[in-house]
Order: C-alpha cells, then structure tokens, then sequence
C-alpha cells in the first residue's frame, strides 16, 4: 500500500468552519423567515374579523424567531472556535475540527429550515382556526410545540458536535 | 495508480489534493467576492420586500387612503436591511489589501474565507428577511384598511422578522474582526 499522508492542518481547513458558521445562520433564518411570513399572514387574515385574538395568536411568530436564535447560538460557537495561524504563520485549527463544525452547522441549520417551515404551515392554519373557534387555541400550541422540538434537536447535536476538536498545536492536545 | 495488492486493481493515491481544491481560488476573489455578496444579496432581499409590501399598499390605498403613510414604516424596515448590507461591505472592502508578490499566507487564506462567508452570512440572511418583511407588511397594510386597531399589533410580528437581518449583521461583524491581509 502507497503511503499516503494528509496534512493534519492545511490551510483549506478553516474555510469548511466557516461554512458551518454560514450554513448554520442562514438556513435557519430561511426557517425563522418562512415561519414569521407565514403565520403573519394568517394572523392578518384572522385579526380582521377577530382583533382580540391577535396578540394570544402572536406565539407561532415567535416561535419561529427562536428558530433564528438557535442558528445565531451555534453560529458564535462555532466561529469561536475557529483558531487564526499562530505567530509563527501555522495554520493551528486542524480538518478535524472543520469538517466537525461543518457538520454542526448543518446539523442546525437545516433542522431550524425544517422546523421553520412546519411552524409557518401550522401557525397559519391554526391562528385562522382560531379565529373562529376559540377553543382549538391549545391544540394549536401542542403542535406547534412539536414542530419547534426539531429545531431542538438540530441544535442539541450541532452544540455536541461542535465540541470535538483537535489542535496542531505543539503537544497536540485536544 | 498502481495495484498495491487492491482486489478491485487501482487505488487512488492522492486524497489530500481534495483538501487543496478551496486554494485554487485566490484570497483576493474570495474576500471581493464575500464583499460583492453581503451588499448584492441584502440589497436584493431589500428590494423584493419593498415590491411585495409597495404593491399591497398602493392597492389598498386605493379604497383607504389614510393607510399610506402610516404604512410606509414597512417600507423602511426592508430599507434598513439594504443598509446593514451596505455598511458590512464598505466594512470588508476596508480590510482588502495587497500582499507583496502575492506571497499569501495561511493568516491570509484564513482571511480570505472569513471575508467569504462573513459577506454570503449577512447577504443570506438579509436577503430571507428582507423577503419575510415585505410579506408581513402587505399582509399589515390590508389588515390596517380594514381595521385600523391591528396596525401596531401586525407591527410587531415585522419586528421579530427584521431581527433576522441583525443575527446576521452581528455573525458577520464577529467572524470578520481578525481577517486582515498583508
């Protein structure tokens, strides 16, 4: 077998980083985007014929919000951890970590798009079901509530993987 | 490629090349290119929500009149994301400079991809809320028409949409602050 060798830390490695961090925030808000469009719409549509309802209706909206605030957590994380070269010009941050914080960033991402995406499509049907039959209010929350849960846990994994790293620093250490 | 005793007769030798492919970019294309994308993406987002909540508006206006300027609030919410565009680029565009002989090193490649993705996070995330405004402030200014109670309370829901833009404003600002050339 040819000996084959990669470098540890290339100096390509912090650009897959910073795609976690891109990956991470954008897809997310496309999510919390979707979701704050979707059900503003509704609650427009609802409010014209049931204005006291608005503001008890305004949960989808920001449920869909936290979706964004899940992306912006693993977004500070993981550029944090993204190390520049050290004095002596070496690249320190290794393709470990980078291929770990890409994968992250995805992780949460597109969990936040999905669940975005869910939130925007119930909370519109469900704030106009409202509006005429106020007692579907807490069925509404219940579905949405699992709906958010997926964000969740796209945000659970990426904040676990984001952890794994490995340095190229002089002993190595994690 | 040689057998080296493979069952299936070659095997590809080099895979650290894969790990070369983001350098056959320079980093002069990847930091001017985040820096064309944080403005181009924003102002697009800006602009696509300024249409949708425009058209609306001027339809509505038809029959209400009193809803147009109130309503134009939403247009400058779309506004102000064309201007976290604007002033993140001319931030980027500050840090853009020659290295001597094209000489680059790895803190420059390292601030060639954060400029990059600094520029691709805040256009992104501009671009998705400019869109998202724009559609809660049609959807605002039709339900002002017909009650104008609702106004202030649709308000709030554009508010949490326009906090997407400054996630991504902050993001970019962040991963930007050591990216220096030269």
């Amino acid at each position: 077998m040819a000996d084959i060798t990669y470098e540890t830390c290339p100096t390509s490695a912090p650009f897959f980083g910073f795609m976690g961090v891109t990956a991470a925030l954008c897809f997310a808000n496309i999510g919390a985007a979707y979701g704050t469009a979707k059900s503003g719409v509704g609650i427009s549509s609802m409010g014209v014929m049931n204005p006291q309802l608005v503001m008890r209706n305004i949960i989808p909206v920001v449920m869909a919000g936290v979706l964004g605030i899940y992306g912006l957590i693993v977004a500070v994380i993981i550029q944090g951890a993204i190390t520049t070269p050290d004095n002596t010009g070496a690249t320190v941050y290794s393709s470990f970590t980078g291929y770990a914080h890409l994968s992250a960033g995805l992780c949460c991402g597109l969990s936040g798009l999905a669940a975005g995406m869910a939130i925007g499509i119930v909370g519109d049907a469900g704030v106009r079901a409202v509006g005429q039959q106020e007692r579907l209010f807490v069925g509404m929350i219940l579905i949405l509530i699992f709906a958010e849960a997926l964000g969740l846990y796209g945000l659970i994994v990426a904040l676990i993987l984001s952890q794994q790293s490995y340095d190229c620093s002089a002993n190595g250490a994690r | 490629m040689s057998d080296g005793g493979n069952p299936f007769g070659y095997e590809f030798m080099n895979f650290q090349r894969l790990l070369d492919i983001p350098m056959d970019i320079s980093p002069y294309n990847y930091a001017a290119t985040g820096t064309g994308l944080a403005i181009a993406l924003s102002v697009v987002g800006a602009a696509w929500g300024i249409f949708i909540t425009g058209a609306s508006l001027l339809g509505g206006a038809v029959k209400e009149p009193r809803i147009r300027t109130k309503n134009l609030i939403s247009v400058i919410f779309c506004e102000a994301v064309a201007i976290y565009g604007i002033i993140l680029s001319i931030i980027f565009s500050g840090k853009l400079n020659i290295v001597a002989g094209n000489a680059f090193t790895n803190a420059d490649w390292y601030s060639g991809f954060a400029i990059f993705n600094g520029g691709l996070t805040v256009g992104g995330c501009n671009l998705v809320c400019g869109i998202c405004v724009g559609i809660v402030g049609a959807a605002c200014a039709l339900a002002d028409a017909q009650k104008p109670e609702l106004f202030v309370k649709i308000l709030v829901v554009e508010i949490f949409g326009s906090a997407l833009g400054l996630f991504g404003v902050i993001i970019g600002i962040v991963m930007t602050t050591q990216a220096k050339f030269g």
